[in-house]
């Protein structure tokens, strides 16, 4: 569903300036270019010594011991949701001043606004100043933004999801014309003044710095894996079938569980995954000899590519997915069509909790990984987080600080009177309390409540057992516990990396000729063709580019 | 003889067919029928499936794994629950709003203008003319046109659904042509009589042009109906969306995005997306005035396309 309006377009606006009435394309001071990348960009790369002095300094602020401690960027575990409450906010964030706008992105059916939602009136009289948010759809956030920005009109707050900063080109002059720099408020001992900004962890607050400058508070992932490959644990028990140890073991179940006469496929979508049981990179990996090698090099890529196709070629993925890229996958496992397909972990617990209601047996589970032929998997996952919250330049310095004192609020940990209202609103009015303490939300706070809150605050991720999902944090932890140790480590971490245009254009395409590839609707022996096509046209530029950017911070 | 074959002649036979035309073969006919039925249904079939989804229970959809296509049982929760935040009917009422104000607005905006470049005689006629066309060549930019509804203060209101895409040349140009047209005589002989511009806008070329106005009309309407873009750009405020709007964040909701190749974990956010039946009922929401409407304009809407076809 692209959006089209005529005239959105870089390429138009240079017409404009070309025939002279650029004018109006570069009105209000300067050319930031807003639209797409523009084709000459070549990257740039900031070094991780640079990021590293401007960082808060980390001062953990954990009320209550996990259950399960989660190792590293993995979220502790809750099994039961605390009694007693504390205050961990006593001085009231809000010194009176106008009303905040926030913008952050929701994927869904909006909440009413500010003056209409119950939520919202009791969370800002708690702050003492109104916040008033402004959802905008997840899926076309880069357009909006796109226009925001190059127009110079931004809100109070500004949350951006990590994957559209990557795609705006040029993000460093923009943050530093629109945003405000946040390094004095918050670096090193600074930090304090606002204690659960400083205890967001220091892996997220890396990806936070601008040209040398801290430029946004982070929203920490609490989740770094990017896939799971889940599966009807139900319908395999019911079956007798095991979890497969093995690609062959995978096939084999695959036919077993296929039964196009009942309309059961066993797979959807599942070649990321395959990738990693095969043991392929996510993208770069280090050569033994020096320099960066692409994943469409190494052998085991060509390998899962075949063993994906081989299930495509015998029958087994279900064919909405054979036919199309915009398969309801989810429904058609919620159904029992598929068995297993790819999903981020993100999508278990709610698909879980839906679901258990329709059909008390039904249980989805990541599929234990395992290796190809031998080898280890490797799991593709990345700290990075999920948003950014900017703040608009030239508010002066008692309006930044009271929105600092904002997302600290917004920031609270789990076990705090602040977290519950958060996350779950007025008891009675937006939750109920179930037996075991844990609040359930009402039909009033499903309706009211869009993460206004939590999207522009950081908060450090925890996972809190609760009632319609009993056994989720310790399977979900569990598998993250488990599985930590095989996650590929980003070569990247900490370098803040703005891509070439080149490159950035070549993925899109490439992937597509793969799929068709997987279809089999172009031979296997064609890999080689794509290779070359890709390593021509900007892979190359691509390699060099990541080469310089590991050179340049001695890794 | 001649006297009772004349009448039956002129009149057409129950079967349809003039006197000199062959009844069709079975297969002829057959295969005739076999198409029709096939195009009535890729037509139908879609909006069927849509409906009968809409009033399935949860269950239902379950075990279709998805699109029902036979209903089992009405079940409306779908559509109560849809009313019941009130964020759809405000949606509609914008959207209808929108559609008949702007129709209204983009029609009056067009006819005058194309009646006024239609005039040889007309102030600055060539260079406006040019002006408009030019713009099917060079379009203005996201930023700029951001840039000028923002400054206009139009930001949040349902004219910045409106304003920005008021005129079309397309169809300016597609009823200038038309009225360049009518023949001049009638207009002289109006002007003999004493009307002004205005009157013989009025009362002749726009009687002339009822066929070609409806279809405007109706790509206008439909139009505004539809625009989506606009508000992603201009509306900040949730309250203002326009169905459209609501419509994709119904669609779309719980996809988690997904990355360069990996899915993107949100937390919380997937948790609670709204079922198929809810989505669909609100695609039946979106449609229906559509379905509506078209009927009463579908009579000028052939009159006008083969009018425009010959005449432009």
């Amino acid at each position: 569903m692209k959006p089209s309006l005529p005239g959105v377009s870089t390429d138009r606006r240079s017409v404009l300036r070309l025939i002279g009435l650029g004018t109006a394309a570069t009105l209000g001071g300067g050319t930031l270019a807003a639209c797409s990348k523009e084709a000459g960009s070549k990257g740039t790369a900031t070094k991780a010594d640079a990021i590293r002095s401007v960082l808060p300094t980390y001062k953990p602020a954990e009320l209550l011991k996990p259950d399960i401690p989660g190792e590293g960027p993995i979220p502790d575990g809750y099994l039961a949701y605390p009694r007693q409450l504390v205050d961990a906010v006593t001085e009231q964030p809000g010194r009176g001043g106008p009303a905040i706008r926030t913008m952050s992105p929701w994927w869904g059916p909006t909440p009413p606004t500010l003056g209409k939602n119950s939520y919202l009136a009791a969370v800002n009289a708690k702050l003492g100043v109104d916040v008033d948010p402004s959802l905008q759809d997840g899926t076309t956030y880069a357009d909006k933004l796109n226009a925001m920005l190059g127009a110079r009109d931004v809100p109070d707050l500004l949350s951006i999801p990590n994957w559209e900063v990557d795609k705006i080109a040029r993000f460093s002059d923009a943050a530093k014309a629109l945003f405000e720099d946040l390094t004095d408020h918050l670096k090193g001992d600074a930090a304090a003044t606002y204690p659960y900004l400083a205890s967001l962890p220091t892996g997220a607050w890396e990806y936070s710095v601008w040209g040398g400058r801290l430029a946004a508070v982070p929203f920490p992932t609490d989740g770094p894996f990017g896939w799971a490959l889940f599966h009807r644990k139900d319908l395999l028990d019911k079956a007798g079938l095991a979890a497969p140890t093995s690609p062959e073991e995978l096939h084999e179940l695959g036919r077993k569980l296929t039964d196009p006469a009942k309309g059961v496929w066993a797979f959807g979508t599942v070649f990321d995954m395959v990738q990693q049981f095969f043991g392929c990179q996510q993208i770069w990996r280090k050569k033994p000899g020096g320099g960066l090698e692409h994943k469409y090099e190494n052998p085991a890529f060509a390998a899962a590519l075949e063993f994906t196709a081989k299930l495509f070629a015998d029958g087994l993925v279900h064919p909405d997915t054979v036919s199309s890229k915009g398969a309801d996958e989810k429904q058609l496992f919620k159904s029992g069509k598929i068995v297993m397909y790819q999903d981020g972990l993100g999508a278990w617990q709610g698909m879980q909790s839906e679901q258990t209601k329709v059909l008390p047996s039904f249980n989805m589970q990541p599929l234990p990984v395992f290796g190809a032929n031998g080898g280890k998997p490797l799991i593709w996952g990345s700290e990075k987080p999920i948003f950014f919250t900017f703040v608009k330049k030239g508010l002066g310095k008692d309006r930044v600080g009271e929105l600092l004192r904002v997302l600290n609020w917004c920031a609270a940990p789990f076990g705090s009177r602040e977290f519950e209202l958060r996350e779950y609103g007025v008891e009675g009015k937006h939750f109920t309390r179930s037996a075991d303490g844990s609040p359930a939300l009402t039909e009033l706070g499903r309706r009211e409540m869009g993460a206004q809150y939590t999207h522009i605050g950081g908060r450090v991720p925890v996972k809190v057992r609760s009632a319609d999902t009993p056994n989720y944090v310790q399977e979900y932890l569990g598998y993250y516990n488990k599985n930590i140790g095989l996650m590929e480590k980003d070569l990247f971490a900490g370098i803040k990396l703005e891509l070439p245009a080149n490159w950035s254009k070549l993925l899109q395409p490439t992937e597509d000729k793969l799929r068709d590839i997987l279809r089999g609707r172009r031979p296997l022996s064609d890999l080689e063709a794509v290779k070359k096509e890709f390593f021509a046209t900007g892979g190359e530029e691509g390699r060099a580019f990541h080469e310089k950017a590991l050179a340049d911070n001695g890794r | 003889m001649t006297v009772t074959t004349e009448p039956a002649a002129r009149r057409r036979p129950r079967s349809g067919r003039a006197p000199w035309e062959e009844p069709p073969s079975p297969l002829g006919a057959a295969t005739k029928a076999v198409l029709l039925t096939l195009l009535v249904a890729a037509v139908l079939l879609p909006l069927w499936v849509v409906l009968v989804t809409s009033l399935a229970s949860r269950e239902t959809i379950d075990a279709a794994g998805g699109m029902v296509l036979v209903p089992r049982e009405v079940d409306p929760s779908a559509y109560l629950t849809i009313f019941n935040g009130g964020q759809i009917s405000r949606a509609v009422w914008i959207s209808t709003l929108v559609t008949v104000v702007g129709t209204a607005l983009s029609l009056t905006l067009t006819v005058l203008a194309a009646y006024g470049l239609s005039r040889p005689g007309s102030v600055g006629h060539r260079g406006l003319l040019f002006f408009f066309l030019l713009t099917f060549l060079i379009f203005p930019g996201l930023v700029p046109s951001y840039l000028v509804v923002a400054g206009l203060g139009l930001k949040d209101s349902i004219w910045s659904l409106i304003l920005p895409s008021a005129i079309s040349v397309f169809n300016l140009v597609v009823i200038r042509a038309f009225f360049l047209n009518i023949p001049g005589e009638l207009l002289d002989s109006a002007r003999v009589d004493g009307a002004g511009e205005l009157r013989i806008l009025w009362r002749i070329a726009l009687p002339l042009s009822r066929a070609v106005v409806a279809v405007v009309g109706l790509f206008y309407a439909v139009g505004y109906w539809n625009a989506y873009f606009n508000s992603v750009l201009y509306i900040d405020d949730n309250d203002m969306f326009p169905i459209q709007r609501v419509l994709q964040s119904y669609i779309l909701a719980g996809q988690s995005p997904s990355v360069s190749g990996a899915a993107v974990s949100l937390p919380g956010i997937t948790a609670y997306p709204p079922t198929l039946a809810v989505k669909m009922a609100v695609v039946v929401v979106t449609v229906i005035p559509a379905v509506i409407v078209f009927p009463f304009v579908q009579r000028h809407f052939t009159k006008g396309v083969i009018t425009g076809a010959v005449k432009g």
